[in-house]
């Protein structure tokens, strides 16, 4: 009898065993293997996003002592929903949410929502305020939902728009980055959509999940850009000045850290602001400075002249006879102001822009090696941390015609975009080494380890001896040339070149007059480099020099940059110049 | 050989009454400690949430303020353009800062 018991309790044991055991097994393929299936299908059930808020990682901007600064993060409120079955009074509704939030929904809009009797949830009003939320919610109007929100909010509003990027539904059902940092960053800053409704099970199991491979935290954070806010505003208020004062098409800038690619301001006017998408214009939804490719002009000199000085075929005492106009391949080449200059050194072709000098150069340099140089140069990618990077247009160095050659010596027939641009540049700033562009500097796990981003791989192009070399006729046209010579810092080399380069007419040639890209780069202290600038403006009017039209701004930058981080002086004494 | 019999001096079905017992009242514990933590950590996650959505405001105050500075014109307000500007000497302490 006793045995008999026995028996049958272990039968009922190893049965209640089993269905614990099945109930797991069911739970972890409910909860683990299907969990993403279900809880889409349970999210397509409901009307109202009760699933959860919308929840994202934050974009800082980095201020020069460190201090972390929003550039995109979460604003919280409430939206406002009715329930048309149960609203019985659609006008003393309308009436208590004109109260609280004036002019935000049209009376025939309401009403509209309010007679679909065969709708339980429709979102009538988003954004309000915690205080409106609240207070509406106290009135408890029948039928009238106050629900928590959160939405994406741009502290800076315009501030390096284009660069940090937006979040909109896209092509899914779901809110992710589209452009600039927010789609670079997606996977980052996006979060995996906790619910509210936690099942113990559920966090039993993905939490060991998480446990064996961690790829949350190791993959969700927040992301700390270079971008310093007072210098991008800067930076931004100089573009919007050129662009209206000359009528430009459109302005931009950059400035970078030559030595590191960390880019500290980088803008383009027009732009728009991120807290206001509406009636935004889509072209300008990403970076310029970044997709479009542009004839530099004039500033591509001082490249040819370092591919020239490094290969050996010049050196800066070299001379030759400039004549001023030069025929080659049936084609004339001039100098600006159609001038011959005599027998002049080196130097002089940085110094006064010749465009013959600079044909005469690559001439010296030969097809092969300028090829050479110009691939290291514009041939890549950039690597910059932005989506859309255009491709230099580099087709003339695949040819053999001198003449191409010789355009491209000062920087027409050779189309790279402004960041291409910088970053060939800061070869010569930085002792001859191509750097990696980049926008962050680090991603804030959420796990609280701050990640550092490592952009270090540098390529070199050009000997320290060239760069030098190149340097020292770029700040003689800051110390003798721009403004006259007033422009010099006594306390402070500067270097620079200025760039006024022919606009294509869409046609296969260039405007005969009139229409022009300017274009202005310069780095400072000359010879070990805080910070290097290219600035640009496309068509402006009524004025034909770059020299004219950014030189101002640039002097402006460099004296800003300057005060703002107490770069020490690198030479001379003390000196009254006039202002 | 005899039987071992052991004389307990309560019924075993009343011991597994009283296990049974502790088990559900643990267990009803249990739910309502683990549905208050959820509670909690649910309110918690949203304070954050408002502090950090208030901290925002005023970032976008601070850099509304960096703008509208930035974009004074001084000469507009007022003020002249100095005459001429003294740059120091490079070995300036001060300017080393």
């Amino acid at each position: 009898m006793r045995a008999q018991f026995r028996s049958r309790i272990r039968l009922v044991l190893a049965f209640i065993i089993l269905a614990a055991l099945g109930i797991f097994v069911r739970l972890y393929f409910v909860q683990i293997v299907h969990g993403d299936d279900y809880s889409q299908k349970a999210d397509r059930q409901f009307s109202s996003g009760g699933s959860g808020l919308f929840d994202r990682g934050t974009i800082y901007f980095t201020r020069k002592d460190g201090t972390l600064i929003s550039a995109a993060t979460l604003s919280t409120g409430f939206l406002v929903a009715i329930n048309p079955q149960i609203l019985n009074d659609p006008e003393v509704a309308y009436a208590a949410l004109e109260a609280i939030a004036p002019d935000q929904i049209s009376h025939e809009a309401f009403l509209a929502a309010a007679t679909k009797k065969t709708r339980v949830y429709i979102e009538v009003l988003h954004r309000l305020s915690e205080a409106e939320g609240q207070l509406l919610a106290s009135k408890n109007i029948p039928g009238i939902q106050v629900l928590r929100e959160r939405w994406r909010y741009y502290p800076g509003g315009s501030l390096a728009s284009q660069s940090i990027g937006i979040v909109s539904f896209g092509s899914g059902d779901t809110l992710a980055g589209q452009t600039g940092l927010e789609a670079t960053y997606d996977d980052t800053l996006m979060r995996s959509g906790d619910s509210l409704y936690k099942n113990f099970f559920a966090e039993l199991f993905s939490n060991v999940g998480n446990l064996l491979v961690a790829a949350k935290d190791a993959r969700e954070g927040d992301v700390v850009t270079t971008i310093e806010p007072e210098v991008q505003t800067r930076l931004q208020n100089d573009l919007m000045k050129i662009t209206q004062r000359y009528s430009s098409k459109e302005s931009g800038g950059i400035i970078m850290d030559p030595s590191t690619g960390a880019i500290v301001a980088i803008a383009s006017n027009p732009s728009y602001d991120a807290n206001n998408l509406q009636s935004v214009d889509p072209t300008l939804l990403g970076s310029p400075l970044i997709e479009s490719v542009h004839e530099f002009g004039s500033i591509m000199k001082p490249l040819t002249m370092a591919s020239a000085l490094d290969a050996g075929a010049v050196t800066p005492q070299t001379t030759y006879d400039d004549t001023g106009c030069i025929t080659v391949d049936t084609k004339k080449i001039c100098n600006w102001d159609l001038k011959p200059r005599g027998v002049i050194p080196m130097e002089q072709i940085i110094l006064q822009s010749l465009n013959v000098g600079a044909s005469w150069v690559a001439t010296q340099l030969g097809q092969d090696k300028f090829r050479e140089y110009f691939t290291k140069l514009f041939g890549q990618r950039t690597g910059i941390d932005l989506p859309n990077e255009g491709r230099a247009l580099l087709g003339n160095l695949a040819t053999t015609q001198q003449i191409n050659f010789d355009n491209m010596s000062f920087g027409q027939g050779i189309a790279v975009t402004p960041l291409q641009m910088i970053r060939a540049l800061s070869t010569i700033a930085n002792g001859g080494v191509m750097v990696e562009p980049h926008l962050t500097s680090a991603i804030r796990l959420n796990s609280g380890i701050e990640r550092s981003i490592d952009w270090g791989e540098t390529t070199p192009v050009f000997s320290a001896t060239t760069a030098r070399e190149t340097t020292m006729m770029m700040t003689a046209v800051v110390d003798e040339k721009l403004q006259g010579g007033n422009a010099r810092i006594p306390t402070m080399s500067v270097a620079a070149k200025t760039g006024t380069a022919q606009l294509t007419d869409g046609q296969g040639g260039y405007y005969a007059t009139g229409r022009y890209f300017h274009s202005f780069v310069g780095f400072f202290p000359s010879y070990n480099p805080r910070f290097i600038i290219l600035l640009y403006t496309n068509d402006p009017k009524g004025v034909t020099y770059a020299s004219d039209t950014l030189s101002p701004t640039f002097l402006d930058l460099v004296h800003f940059l300057i005060d703002y981080y107490a770069v020490p002086p690198d030479r001379g004494v003390a000196t009254t110049t006039p202002a | 050989m005899h039987n071992v019999r052991l004389h307990l001096p309560f019924s075993p079905l009343a011991l597994c009454y009283g296990a049974a017992g502790i088990l559900l009242v643990v267990y009803i514990g249990l739910i309502s400690v683990v549905m208050g933590y959820a509670t909690l950590t649910v309110e918690f996650s949203q304070s954050v949430k408002d502090d950090g959505a208030a901290i925002a405001l005023l970032e976008g105050e601070y850099l509304a303020s960096v703008a509208r500075i930035t974009g004074t014109d001084y000469v507009v307000e007022g003020y002249a353009k100095p005459l001429s500007i003294l740059f120091v000497r490079s070995e300036s302490s001060t300017a080393l800062r």
